[in-house]
């Protein structure tokens, strides 16, 4: 202590320097408040910016609620006709439709046979009195049955074969089709192929209007960051004058951005359960119809937190690349 | 602390703003740099800021050549440096206390270490008691304090102004003048435009003349050595 304070004059010299390099000696601790800090205040900053403009932000937003609204309804649309495609996909079969007059004993004979066939996994026989009590439940058209007096429809066997290739049923349908008792021969596989493409289709079409209106909400959102960042000039030019990082002051924008993305996404959350409600009664009565096979898919919990997020990073983006245009003037 | 070699700036109209200027400033120095509008004093401080860019020579600050510094180090550079405009560049949606806490939340810093840290950039200029009013109600020697106040709260090494007493009467430039004395006492270095000669050549300090882009003059203390050159008042 007594040596450290002997040097007096190269003392009073470091004063100076040590006030100077007192602020790099903050602990890392006061770095790491400080730092978090800086994105709350970026955060607070940012919904006050669209609190004071609520019109304007209050447009955009339902504007990018609209535009994510319309994939999320179809999204929601092509969900419940999957389910059709679904229990459609089990009844892969052949139906050899027979004739009126077989004997017990030939109809014995022909399952019997297709039974040892290795291609096949099981046969059932299906009853003129059994197809037409299926056709009522299935169709619910059973009046019109009743209403003819002769069932018209013939008993048939429905073979399930043990794979769901084309080429299987193909192969099935040649080796049994010329059998004795066999009328007709009918395959689904060209429904399910054609269904199939079909929601191929619709996946291809959700994905591309999924695609040209995120960049509706990237244009939405990223015009009016440029907006924010016009009426905040004079701000920005001082901020870059005494030693801003162009990211301290980007980062209110990007905040803003992503929160008004989340908003937008939140609003179309809204709507959509509002038109849901809309469609969920006749769709109630509609399903009623089928039975407890298909239900009304809504949104799910994964499905409402994927469009708030991807609102948020699609504001985000938006803002970012609004912010790298513009903030380069100053 | 600064240090200019050949320096040459000629903008992109034409104009030649400074000509093959070369001089040095000492840490803890303070000096006067005057001459007529136009002589190039406003874009000497530029350059020092890196808002612009010289066509020839060096600029050597704190034993760094500045104009190595990559696009990403320049805000941190300019951290190390206190600027004071004409203009005060105050911003009138926030309170004095949030303009002057500006630069400490660019920084970083916790709240509690930068409200301290304001309070006591904004008692050295004699505002505490204002510290919540919004600046556009002050006077203009009150903003220009503001100004300081926040040019001096990082602690900066280096205090450069640009006519900071330029709209100012004289008896409220001579405090502000006063002040930049007192921020030099404790080792600041200072650079400080001005064309108020009367103002400047009372105050004894080193004076930097400008004409036309060219560096005429470089006295030390004129009045002190009482040279006929330059009069007292003009």
């Amino acid at each position: 202590m007594s040596s450290s304070s002997r040097p007096n004059p190269s003392a009073g010299k470091n004063t100076p320097n040590r006030k100077t390099g007192a602020k790099r000696e903050r602990s890392s601790r006061q770095k790491l408040t400080g730092w978090l800090e800086q994105h709350v205040e970026a955060c607070a900053d940012a919904l006050n910016s669209l609190r004071t403009q609520a019109l304007n932000t209050f447009m955009s937003l339902v504007v990018v609620a609209i535009a994510l609204l319309l994939p999320a309804l179809v999204y929601v649309a092509g969900k419940n006709m999957a389910q059709f495609g679904d229990s459609l996909q089990n009844t892969n079969r052949i139906s050899f439709y027979l004739e009126a007059d077989i004997t017990a004993d030939s109809v014995q004979t022909l399952q019997q046979a297709m039974q040892n066939h290795p291609l096949i996994d099981r046969v059932e026989f299906v009853s003129s009195q059994q197809a037409a009590a299926d056709f009522t439940t299935w169709s619910g058209l059973g009046d019109v049955i009743s209403s003819l007096g002769n069932n018209p429809l013939p008993a048939s066997l429905e073979v399930h074969p043990n794979n769901m290739l084309a080429e299987t049923a193909l192969q099935i349908r040649d080796a049994f089709a010329a059998s004795q008792g066999v009328e007709q021969v009918v395959m689904d596989t060209a429904w399910i192929e054609r269904l199939e493409s079909l929601m191929r289709l619709t996946d291809r079409m959700v994905f591309a209007l999924i695609l040209v209106l995120s960049l509706a909400v990237l244009f939405i959102i990223g015009n009016a960051i440029r907006t924010h960042i016009a009426g905040r000039n004079a701000e920005i030019r001082v901020m870059t004058l005494i030693g801003a990082t162009r990211s301290f002051i980007a980062r209110p924008f990007l905040y803003s951005g992503a929160l008004q993305g989340m908003f937008g996404a939140a609003l179309a959350w809204i709507f959509l359960q509002g038109l849901l409600s809309v469609f969920r009664g006749p769709a109630h009565n509609l399903l009623a119809f089928y039975g407890d096979q298909y239900q009304f898919i809504g949104m799910d919990l994964v499905s409402s937190l994927l469009l708030v997020a991807g609102g948020m990073i699609l504001g985000w983006i938006g803002a970012g690349l609004s912010v790298s245009r513009h903030l380069n003037q100053y | 602390m600064i240090r200019f070699d050949e320096v040459s700036k000629r903008y992109g109209s034409g104009h030649q703003a400074l000509k093959q200027v070369s001089f040095e400033l000492d840490q803890g120095a303070m000096a006067f740099l005057t001459g007529r509008s136009g002589a190039g004093k406003s874009t000497l401080l530029k350059l020092i800021m890196l808002t612009e860019r010289p066509d020839q020579g060096q600029i050597v600050v704190g034993a760094r050549n500045i104009l190595r510094l990559s696009a990403a180090q320049i805000p941190f550079y300019r951290r190390r440096i206190g600027v004071v405009f004409q203009d005060h560049q105050l911003l009138y949606d926030r309170s004095v206390f949030d303009n002057v806490m500006l630069p400490l939340r660019i920084d970083a810093y916790d709240k509690h270490e930068a409200a301290r840290r304001v309070r006591a950039a904004l008692d050295k200029v004699g505002l505490l008691n204002k510290e919540k009013m919004n600046p556009v109600t002050l006077s203009g020697g009150e903003q220009q304090r503001v100004g300081i106040a926040r040019a001096v709260v990082n602690r900066p090494q280096i205090l450069l102004a640009d006519e900071p007493t330029g709209n100012l009467d004289p008896e409220l430039a001579a405090e502000i003048m006063l002040l930049f004395e007192q921020f030099n006492q404790v080792g600041v270095s200072m650079l400080i435009a001005s064309h108020d000669l009367s103002l400047i050549t009372r105050l004894r300090h080193r004076i930097l003349t400008l004409d036309q882009g060219v560096l005429v003059k470089d006295e030390m203390h004129p009045s002190r050595r009482d040279t006929p050159s330059r009069g007292a008042d003009i």
